[in-house]
């Protein structure tokens, strides 16, 4: 095989190892545009009402639901989130949802439960497109501080920051553990094996996982961690203790 | 190199939460009132504990949780995946565990849209409150009972896991019912297939959290959570007490729809032979306790539930006041050097 440019250290069929999984979540956090410029806080509240009176409204109102789905939809296309994004992630939704809402006619026999099935399809569908524009119009650590000014606890927000930095570590690890043993072990196996192998995977990454998290406390203990919360956000109100 | 594809565990993404729509407003409310309470007040315990300690080791857990829910799992015919509540109760205490699962669902609702946020509360009244604290008052009520041996910490892990996702499945068809007005809908085959599937899928859940446990006592036995390391003997009492009022929770959300079903089961077989038995039961909807139109008519089936739960509650705490009065005390010098 000839050395080309884009083959160089290439093996053919081989899966680059991917690392970037934020960039899928919330790739137009950062962008520009007018949604992008509204203060966040209104944005987050925005979010919440639509997606409270979408679940309330009675399926009989089906105009305003159209409306909402259009207000949803124009709102998108103000923050400049491109549809194809907004297709593929609806996607991957969508047939799952249909076959969960599917399950309630099914047990009936398909002779009823279809009102129930189209009413859930939609207010599911609005609010996970509203909660998509959501992530997608703000940096997730911009939602975080907001939803300190929203009463959410500090401790809390703490921890939710934690946990979003360390997930894709985490996640990280768990792929080069399954990497390995796809490299290990036939594919397939009997259930109980594959459960085995399974649990004991999560088993090593929660100890990986407990021990890195105690170094982590170790470091930051060294740098003057005393369990007060403190963050940037200039604007909410002083706290003085966790 | 497109950084931008989705990675192959999200492609194989599930439904996994409860999204918004399926649950009517006022049980939403309900449940979010609930979960709420419940994850304040875990924020309450902790602040006496170890604050500092607890950030980062309950951020870091529910990041594992968070990865270790991505992957499926291979179940007959299906796929389940991990939920962890019980698992994170082991290794942090309920208070912190709950607040894990809290944390996951969170970001699982916001960043995947995988659950609702008028459904959040639902979603973390499942897994944190039932699943965590209620998974952890099963654990360690089987595990005193086993005097903290290793063997029985496994059996009581297992045993916890499957409890609480019955439980959840369980508390989750409750909370359909109450939502649905319409007459026309035959709940005891929804009810009997969710069930059946995760019942299924709570033997799956139960053989991996007694895997991973027995991995980590092998292992890292201090990462276990120990309550009496916090020095607090009062708080053995409130642990049996709890453990009682949330089984008695579960196991009367469980049974009282199969308890009012049985009748009904039989009632509708005789129904379809006769057109006048089924007018009879139309004109008779109000004082039927299992078909429930509107909300404010659901009370004598809620009654039922109440009954159960408080009949079952105080059977529960008699019996093991009796049984404390009778049970020798474990030594706590063998718990925590472990076996």
């Amino acid at each position: 095989m000839a050395c080309r440019p884009g083959n160089a250290g290439r093996l053919k069929g081989f899966k680059e190892h991917r690392t970037i999984v934020a960039e899928y979540i919330d790739r137009y956090g950062r962008s520009r545009s007018i949604c992008h410029r509204l203060p966040a806080l209104a944005k987050l509240i925005m979010a919440i009402t639509v997606v409270v009176v979408g679940v309330s409204i009675p399926v009989e109102l089906w105009p305003i639901q159209g409306v909402l789905v259009g207000i949803v939809f124009m709102a998108h296309s103000l923050a400049r989130i491109p549809l194809s994004y907004l297709l593929r992630r609806l996607a991957l939704f969508l047939p799952m949802l249909f076959v969960i809402s599917l399950a309630l006619p099914a047990s009936q026999g398909f002779q009823s439960g279809w009102p129930i099935m189209m009413r859930i399809l939609f207010r599911s569908t609005v609010a996970f497109l509203t909660v998509l524009w959501l992530i997608n119009v703000m940096p997730f650590d911009q939602l975080l501080v907001t939803m300190s000014r929203l009463f959410v606890p500090k401790v809390f927000i703490a921890m939710l920051a934690f946990m979003y930095r360390y997930a894709f570590v985490l996640w990280d690890e768990l792929e080069k553990m399954q990497v390995a043993r796809r490299a290990r072990t036939f594919s397939g196996g009997s259930l109980l094996f594959r459960w085995k192998t399974f649990a004991q995977m999560i088993g090593m990454l929660l100890i990986r996982a407990m021990t890195r998290a105690e170094r982590v406390h170790g470091a930051m203990c060294a740098r003057g961690w005393d369990g007060t919360v403190r963050s940037l956000d200039t604007q909410s109100q002083p706290d003085n203790s966790v | 190199m497109d950084k931008t594809k989705c990675p192959p565990a999200i492609a194989t993404e599930q439904l996994m939460h409860i999204p918004d729509g399926f649950l009517s407003t006022e049980v939403c409310a309900v449940t979010t009132a609930l979960s709420l309470g419940a994850v304040g007040y875990s924020l309450h315990k902790l602040k006496d504990s170890l604050a500092d300690r607890t950030v980062p080791m309950t951020g870091m857990m529910a990041a594992l949780i968070f990865a270790g829910q991505m992957v499926n799992f291979p179940l007959i015919g299906t796929s389940g995946h991990l939920i962890g509540g019980v698992l994170a109760a082991v290794i942090l205490g309920p208070w912190a565990g709950c607040l894990a699962l809290t944390l996951v669902l969170f970001v699982q609702c916001l960043l995947f849209g995988d659950g609702g946020i008028v459904a959040l509360g639902t979603n973390i009244l499942h897994m944190g409150v039932v699943g965590a604290i209620g998974g952890y008052a099963i654990y360690a009520t089987i595990r005193r009972f086993a005097r903290n041996t290793g063997t029985g910490t496994i059996v009581a892990a297992v045993v916890a896991s499957w409890i609480t996702v019955m439980a959840g499945a369980a508390l989750f068809c409750l909370e359909f019912r109450l939502s649905q007005s319409a007459d026309d809908f035959e709940f005891l085959n929804a009810f009997t297939l969710m069930v059946t599937v995760h019942s299924a899928i709570g033997i799956g859940e139960a053989l991996i959290t007694g895997v991973i446990v027995s991995l980590v006592l092998k292992q890292r036995p201090d990462l276990v959570y120990e309550p009496e390391s916090e020095g607090n003997r009062v708080v053995g009492l409130q642990r049996v007490f709890a453990a009682g009022v949330v089984v008695a929770l579960a196991v009367a959300a469980f049974l009282a729809p199969f308890a009012s079903s049985l009748p009904d089961g039989l009632e509708s077989v005789a129904m379809r032979t006769g057109i006048e038995q089924l007018n009879k039961r139309a004109n008779h909807s109000l004082l039927s306790d299992y078909d429930i139109p509107i909300a404010t008519e659901s009370w004598p089936m809620l009654s039922v539930s109440l009954a159960g739960i408080v009949g079952t509650g105080s059977v529960l705490v008699i019996a093991l006041l009796l049984g404390r009065a009778f049970r020798l005390r474990p030594s706590f010098v063998d718990a925590t050097s472990g076996e």
